[in-house]
């Protein structure tokens, strides 16, 4: 049975998920061994019941998004873009983005082996990049860039709104191809929010992707698209 | 007393989780250019992928370094750093710091200066977040087969697969258009209203103009970068509106 589901996925792929699963779980390790480390050096360990008690706060929020996100995100980034995504972080308003215009430009499908190969490269491409950059910025430009970003600076609005002008951007050539079914997902989006204005990304992205597959499927039944 | 928080075992921390990430993304970009040149994929476009990723990034990048130096004033700026530059995000690591600091009665906007609140707050952003390196080997195989399989089903009707693989697309985007039609932050910050709505506009119209003249002028050269100008040109709208509109206009939000 398991021979047969292997069977079903390339050589490549295959390969892919072996070392995908290797390189999890070494930055699972290299993670923990983070705030592991910061305590035994200062030789203070937290008191077990106050790191509890904010636990019980955020796992149910981050570790909800972690299994919607999973879902969400490997059928659009493939195998390799996914785990380098969630090794490497910020991947709703970076990396995601970066791999889909990536497949744009290149014009392939996201679960070709095509797909794969060009989302990989251009996640890894952005994992170094930003590494680069907040790297250097923490060492020479971290007193520049305060003073860019800060609140009363006249260049703080450009990343204020970064996200609308990032998704605009990459949303304009799929608008302009696919406008029959892209109103439809927005206008729930919209609505949705507006009853529940704050609604989590993570969870917006599935109610939206849900409405727009949806949408999608019945214009095709009714020969609209 | 020097400052735990910046020591030079802090920078070592840093050095060594960075460097692991690099690595990681230099091995899987390394294999996928070499069965992306099995494939026949032209190396043009390879590079291509590359530079516009890179300069795709830039933006981001600044913002995410901003949340750096925001967290540093109460975390240092060695464990921020950190935290961003692998699985953390700009808004999971404020969330999680600050849940921990109130539990202490402590807030991001006072400086650490206990070694075990700082212990903790490592121990909170760190567990909050790594959810899904536990998941993924667990599940990553399992969902791309299922996709496949519903693909290649489909495929039966290359237009329909197309017309799907785009309708999943649209949904992830269509829920950021949503938020800057009507948002609203946590904090307050970059709520939908006049600012949002603009910025997001001017992006999608320089976007098509310049795909438009890309496609009229045959400019295959400009194509890769056509969307992080469009980014750059939106980012700076909004600084110009800032600038020239009234206040009470560029402040207005749908939420007071």
């Amino acid at each position: 049975m398991n021979k047969n589901k292997t069977a079903e996925l390339s050589p490549y792929y295959n390969k892919v998920h072996f070392w995908g699963r290797l390189w999890s779980v070494g930055a699972l390790l290299v993670l923990l061994s983070v705030p592991t480390a910061i305590c035994a050096h200062l030789g203070v360990w937290p008191d077990a019941g106050s790191v509890l008690k904010a636990l019980i706060k955020v796992i149910p929020i981050y570790w909800g998004t972690a299994v919607i996100e999973v879902l969400t995100y490997t059928p659009m980034l493939g195998a390799g873009g996914t785990y380098l995504s969630f090794v490497t972080g910020n991947i709703t308003n970076l990396k995601m983005p970066c791999g889909l215009n990536a497949m744009e430009n290149a014009k392939v499908k996201a679960n070709s082996e095509e797909g794969e190969v060009i989302s990989t490269i251009a996640i890894g491409a952005s994992a170094i990049t930003t590494t680069v950059i907040i790297a250097v910025g923490v060492v020479i430009f971290a007193p520049f860039l305060s003073k860019l970003t800060d609140p009363q600076s006249v260049y703080s609005p450009a990343f204020t709104y970064i996200l609308p002008a990032l998704f605009g951007a990459l949303g304009a050539g799929y608008f302009r191809k696919h406008w029959k079914i892209s109103v439809f997902p927005i206008l729930i989006g919209v609505a949705v929010l507006f009853f529940s204005p704050t609604l989590a990304v993570g969870t917006l992205i599935f109610i939206t992707i849900v409405a727009s597959v949806g949408g999608a499927l019945l214009m095709i039944k009714l020969k609209l698209v | 007393m020097a400052d735990f928080k910046v020591s030079g075992f802090m920078y070592g921390l840093a050095a060594f989780v960075i460097l692991f990430v690099v690595i990681e993304s230099v091995f899987f970009m390394a294999k996928a250019w070499k069965r992306g040149k099995e494939l026949g994929i032209s190396k043009q476009t390879l590079k291509n992928t590359v530079f516009s990723s890179i300069l795709f990034t830039i933006a981001p990048a600044l913002s995410i370094l901003t949340t750096v130096i925001v967290l540093a004033s109460a975390l240092g700026i060695v464990l921020p750093w950190i935290r961003l530059s692998v699985i953390g995000n700009l808004a999971y690591e404020t969330v999680a710091s600050e849940t921990m600091l109130n539990v202490f009665g402590s807030s991001l906007s006072a400086e650490i200066t206990d070694p075990s609140q700082f212990g903790a707050v490592a121990w909170v952003m760190t567990i909050g977040t790594s959810f899904a390196l536990v998941l993924l080997p667990l599940m990553c195989k399992t969902i791309q087969m299922k996709v496949g399989k519903a693909v290649h089903k489909s495929e039966k009707s290359s237009k329909t697969a197309d017309v799907i693989s785009a309708a999943a697309f649209i949904g992830i985007i269509a829920a950021f258009i949503a938020r800057a039609i009507y948002g609203k932050s946590t904090d307050g910050v970059g709520d939908a209203g006049f600012m949002s709505v603009c910025t997001l506009v001017t992006a999608i119209i320089v976007s098509l103009i310049l795909e438009t003249l890309c496609e009229k002028f045959s400019l295959k050269r400009l194509q890769p970068f056509a969307m992080p100008l469009s980014m750059f040109a939106a980012m700076g709208m909004a600084v110009l509106l800032n600038l020239v509109v009234p206040e009470a206009v560029a402040n207005f939000t749908w939420w007071g």
